[in-house]
This record gives C-alpha cells, structure tokens and sequence, in this order.
C-alpha cells in the first residue's frame, strides 16, 4: 500500500504554492506507488484538519497523522518519507 | 483631541480598559495635556472601536495585536488577514469539537443518573468522574497498559 501525503493549505496562498510545488515534486520522485500526493483545500475540509489537529496552514500529514505542521524542507520530507517506505517492506 | 473618558463614554468601554489597551501596547494618548490627562485623537478612537469589535468576535488581545500589526504595515495585503482568519476559525472549531466531546459524555453522566436523593457517596455522576480519574492516573503511571488495550 503507498504513503499517503496530504497537503493541507488555503487558497490564494501564493508562497505557499511554490513550496508545495517543491514538495509534491519530491512525492512525484519517489514514484506513485510508493507515494502518493493530495492537495486539500482547508476550507473545503475544515472538519478532518481539525480532526488532524492542524491550527495553522500550510501542513502536511502522512497517512492520516498531522507529521509538519508547517512546511518541511525539501529534504526533510524526503527522509521522512523514505523512512516509511523502508519502514513499509 | 477627546479626554479618556469622552473616549469611554462614546464606545461604551471603561476608563480601565482604554488603560490596560495602552499598557499592552495595543493604543496609546496622542499627547497629554498639561494638568497630564491623557488626550486622545479620532484615530485613537477608531483604533479603539476596532479592537473592541475584534474583542467581540473572540480575538485574542495577541491576536489583535497581530491585526493591528498587518493593519499598519505598508506592505500587508489582505491576504495576511486573510491567514489569520483562517487560522481563528481553525483554533474555533477546534474548541468547538472538544466542546461537544465535553457535552457528550456529560450526556452520559446525566443518563445514568437516577434523580433519587442519594447521598453523595452514592451519586452515580461523582462516581463515574472518580472513576475515570482512577483510570487516567493509572494510564499515566503505565501507559504501556494503554497501547496494549488492557485499559480501554
């Protein structure tokens, strides 16, 4: 089963949009079987990123579970990911 | 320029208030006037009006620090607001659904209750909130029990 990243963030953010976009290209690197990416629009589901425990945007869970509540670096998420993929086998 | 109790009295706010504003920081008297009462402009008293919205809505004093911040900096955009916003609504429903966790085993605790004049020792609602202490302390002292379910 892959990884499930979800990018929590509001609309309109525009620095927030270029560094999900460096990230999502980091999910997109480890091949969507083994990652996969979701964008989520906080407004639209303010219930489950409250459920997540997320009180400020940009952040993002993995497989259900708030890990950045602000944007990692690029290489953070890479080893948090690649943590959990070998983790997984 | 208004004395600081024509401020008070034209927003409905206490003396008090205006002075715990100005010792956090959130507004100050333009000037003092000779015999130093604290004098006061119609920017001061829009200032005031906006934090006393603010206050209504269930901001924070940091919070309308924050706002007054972005308010006054040349390079904000209502974006910036716009962050805050969301971010108070985030921390709203939040306290909203620990409300209703609150509500909904005080459901329970009401349920179980059989209205008979009891004493004490023998109310059901103390009993289960006592319990649940027991439990959660238990928990803190061994929360191995907890991840293995031998304490549900």
């Amino acid at each position: 089963m892959s990884i499930k990243v979800e990018a929590f963030s509001s609309p309109g953010c525009g620095k927030c949009a270029h560094a999900r976009d460096t990230l999502k290209a980091v999910v997109e690197g480890l091949g969507e079987k083994r990652v996969t990416w979701r964008d989520v629009n906080i407004l639209e589901e303010m219930d489950y990123a409250v459920e997540l425990g997320i009180l400020s945007p940009p952040a993002i869970a993995i497989d259900g579970e708030l890990v950045f509540p602000a944007l990692p670096s690029p290489n953070r998420l890479r080893a948090e990911l690649i943590k959990r993929v070998e983790k997984s086998r | 320029m208004l004395t600081i109790g024509k401020v008070a009295a034209s927003l409905q706010v206490s003396t008090d208030s205006i002075r715990f504003y100005e010792r956090e920081g959130l507004l100050s008297p333009a000037k003092k006037s000779e015999g130093g009462y604290r004098l006061y402009t119609g920017e001061a008293v829009r200032r005031l009006n906006f934090i006393k919205h603010a206050q209504q809505c269930g901001f924070s004093l940091s919070e309308i620090r924050e706002l007054l911040e972005i308010k006054g900096h040349d390079k904000a955009c209502c974006n910036d607001v716009y962050r805050v916003a969301i971010e108070k609504k985030l921390r709203l429903e939040s306290k909203i659904k620990a409300f209703k966790a609150m509500s909904q085993a005080l459901s329970k605790l009401i349920e179980i209750c059989s209205h008979d004049a009891k004493s004490l020792d023998a109310c059901p609602i103390l009993g289960a909130l006592e319990s649940s202490v027991t439990k959660q302390n238990a928990r803190s002292k061994n929360p191995q029990s907890r991840r293995l379910g031998a304490n549900p």
